[in-house]
């Protein structure tokens, strides 16, 4: 009999009006953004990207979204709305956000993820490892397990690589959550990180990559070190010898079964041999973090990072001898190159490209702004987290260390927004944690995330006019794959093609702005490319599409003149002929 | 002793055998990739995850994936090295992997 009353209550208060309202809500707002993004015609030609073409709807979608979160966040005295209508939510915005361009093509955006196709095909053919290839090859790690799970499962490689992002968006948040437990109990804030992280989410490094796999996999590293693995500090002392000693000696595991703990160290060991094998990056992170979590007295296994140490150290001179031999890993570097490289270089081209650049810029700011307010905020209550905050700032200890392409702050970046968002929540939400937000405050949380919303999707998606690929590019691409032989040389204008998924060591490939670098007016750079191209025994293929050739544009390398002057210069000589060509592409053979 | 073995780490260890063998003849497209999902990855990750003492259910679901991801790379990765790599190699030595580790928690459960 108490059974069936409770039954009905329960549900009553798990299913309120309100959570079915604003589970209606991203319902609502998916099926406004997925047909807005529909509707988007190829190619994208404007300089901002994609949210200079992106409809209304998609707009109205995402601010009815934001606004369903703040009043499911909001909830009432009990807390937020339940878990599954916070959690639909939260699909809703990875697919609105990090989905977005699969609903605009059915063609992976950005050269990258075919390039990484390919290696994994290429590992396939050779059926071994190696590492003389290229840098790939001496972490081949993620491209193994790529490999395998294609093969086995039989899933058509593009479509993978199409919805890599929404996945490994997926995966992160997964081990986010998981994370978040461990450092606060507040379930708003729990909510609320997941969606300033996937708000601030710039970065755009989720498509198919080691470096999506090996975020994946530092994120549930920390996971096990804030939780099976952490240990309680006593009360800090001060920094004298004798006070320092004492304070680590208090210690005290955070589990006290040794037997959990041990299991809990050969999972961490099996994890960061995995991490080492597949990225070069994500170790040093790794390395670095759980150093600074160490001495800060919170990791039990105090020799943890030691053991991280080693396992690199031992894939490095072994595994990845091959390409460090030739690439010294500390050969280019300090504060001003990095800055050069990843800041002054990358805000050129045109006007748009250039807001786009800065929108990332600010937007990486804002966050950090709201960070810094809520770590003041919590200091000033006596519950600043060291850990949070020595997780949000130890990433940016690499920044000087390595160029890395000009992508080191991309990447620090990414390591950091996790624990940054979730610093940041401490400026959004109301001091006590049981508090529920007043309607000011939700309101500015709105404001907030909107703001966010809107500069994630510029930031993220500003690189569409040449990294979203139309099919006519993709055909042209598979007729020069066709058309060129074995041992060819293959020229596209740019990195910006979508090539390299077959046949990776068929071909020699190379780009005419890496050729002519720091020139590429007609009379320096034809006859380079032109000479490399018939020095080739094999001949070459010289691919030029619409993407690459904006890419060059767009980036301020080149204008659209000089570079159809180039074209013209180089189909008057002798030994080049055009063998395919449609609206967006042109392909051209160079005999030897 | 058998009857000592948890009803799941059974059910676990016959789908492991089960599902390798379906994956290794084919189905069809949807439901070989399902069957390759789970037999490489979601299957040695619960087999594995259960060996660790972890009570909190969403850290143990995300040990599953993690550690499932992780053996399969490992397991790829040292097949590639050592020339001996095919899916179906994969297969067999990830479904070994689900058993052993089936077995290795019927003992526990056989002590506890």
């Amino acid at each position: 009999m108490t059974t069936t009353i409770d039954a009905p209550s329960r549900i009553q208060a798990r299913w309120k009006p309100r959570d079915v309202w604003c589970a209606l809500a991203g319902v609502v707002s998916l099926v406004l953004t997925v047909w807005a993004a529909s509707t988007v015609a190829l190619p994208v030609n404007s300089d901002l990207g994609l949210v200079a073409v992106l409809p209304y709807p998609f707009w109205v979608g995402l601010l009815v979204l934001n606004v369903a979160f703040v009043v499911a966040l909001r909830g009432d005295a009990a807390g937020p709305a339940s878990r599954p209508v916070m959690l639909w939510l939260v699909v809703v915005l990875v697919l609105v956000l990090f989905g977005t361009a699969s609903f605009v093509t059915d063609v992976p955006r950005g050269e990258v993820a075919f390039r990484h196709l390919g290696i994994a095909d290429a590992l396939t053919r050779t059926e071994g490892v190696n590492p003389d290839i290229d840098a790939y090859f001496n972490w081949p790690g993620f491209f193994a397990l790529l490999a395998t799970v294609l093969k086995a499962t039989g899933l058509d490689p593009v479509t993978v690589a199409l919805w890599a992002p929404v996945i490994n968006m997926g995966l992160w948040l997964a081990a986010l959550s998981v994370l978040t437990g461990y450092l606060t109990r507040d379930a708003r804030r729990r909510w609320l990180v997941l969606w300033i992280f996937c708000l601030g989410n710039w970065q755009d490094q989720d498509y198919l990559s080691p470096q999506a796999f090996g975020f994946f996999l530092y994120l549930v590293v920390i996971a096990l070190v804030l939780g099976p693995l952490a240990a309680r500090t006593p009360r800090f002392l001060g920094f004298g010898r004798a006070d320092l000693v004492e304070w680590w000696r208090g210690r005290s595991p955070a589990e006290h079964r040794p037997g959990h703990r041990v299991i809990a160290l050969a999972v961490t060991l099996l994890l960061i041999t995995v991490i080492c094998a597949s990225h070069q990056l994500t170790p040093f992170l790794l390395l670095i973090t759980v150093t600074a979590l160490t001495l800060s007295g919170r990791v039990w296994p105090s020799r943890l990072p030691l053991i991280i140490g080693v396992v690199l150290a031992l894939w490095l001179v072994y595994p990845a001898s091959a390409y460090l031999a030739g690439n010294p890993p500390l050969a280019e570097g300090g504060l001003l190159a990095a800055i050069d490289a990843n800041v002054v270089d990358r805000v050129s081209g045109t006007a748009g490209h250039v807001l786009v650049v800065q929108i990332r810029v600010l937007l990486t700011l804002v966050l950090w702004a709201l960070a810094t307010a809520g770590a003041v905020r919590d200091w000033r209550r006596g519950r600043l987290d060291i850990r949070v905050v020595l997780l949000a700032i130890t990433p940016l200890l690499l920044f000087p260390v390595q160029l890395y392409g000009g992508e080191m702050l991309i990447r620090v970046s990414l390591f950091a927004l996790p624990f940054i968002a979730l610093q940041a929540c401490s400026a959004l939400l109301p001091a006590d944690d049981s508090t529920r937000p007043s309607a000011r405050a939700a309101g500015g949380l709105v404001l907030t995330c909107l703001l966010l919303a809107g500069m994630t999707v510029t930031g993220r998606f500003g690189n569409a006019q040449y990294d979203v690929f139309t099919d006519n590019e993709i055909a042209a691409v598979a007729a020069a794959q066709r058309l060129a032989p074995p041992g060819s040389m293959m020229i596209s204008a740019s990195t910006p093609t979508p090539w390299r998924s077959e046949a990776y060591l068929e071909h020699r490939y190379r780009t005419i702005d890496f050729m002519c670098k720091s020139d590429l007016s007609t009379p320096t750079c034809g006859p380079l490319v032109y000479e490399n191209a018939r020095d080739n025994a094999a001949g070459a293929v010289v691919l030029l599409t619409r993407s690459s050739e904006a890419s060059l544009v767009v980036r301020g390398v080149s204008n659209e003149g000089n570079f159809d002057e180039l074209e013209a210069w180089l189909t008057a000589q002798e030994g080049v002929e055009l063998v395919f060509s449609n609206v967006d592409a042109r392909v051209y053979r160079v005999t030897p | 002793m058998i009857t000592a073995i948890n009803r799941p780490t059974a059910v676990l260890g016959v789908a492991a055998v089960v599902l390798s063998l379906v994956t290794l003849i084919g189905l069809p497209t949807p439901l070989q990739a399902v069957a390759a999902i789970a037999v490489l990855i979601l299957l040695p990750g619960q087999a594995l995850a259960r060996l660790t003492p972890v009570t909190d259910f969403a850290l143990s679901a995300l040990l599953v994936l993690a550690l499932g991801l992780a053996a399969l790379t490992a397991v790829s990765t040292a097949m590639f090295y050592l020339a001996v790599w095919s899916w179906q190699a994969c297969v067999v030595a990830m479904g070994v992997i689900t058993i052993l580790a089936c077995v290795a928690r019927a003992r526990q459960e056989a002590v506890s």
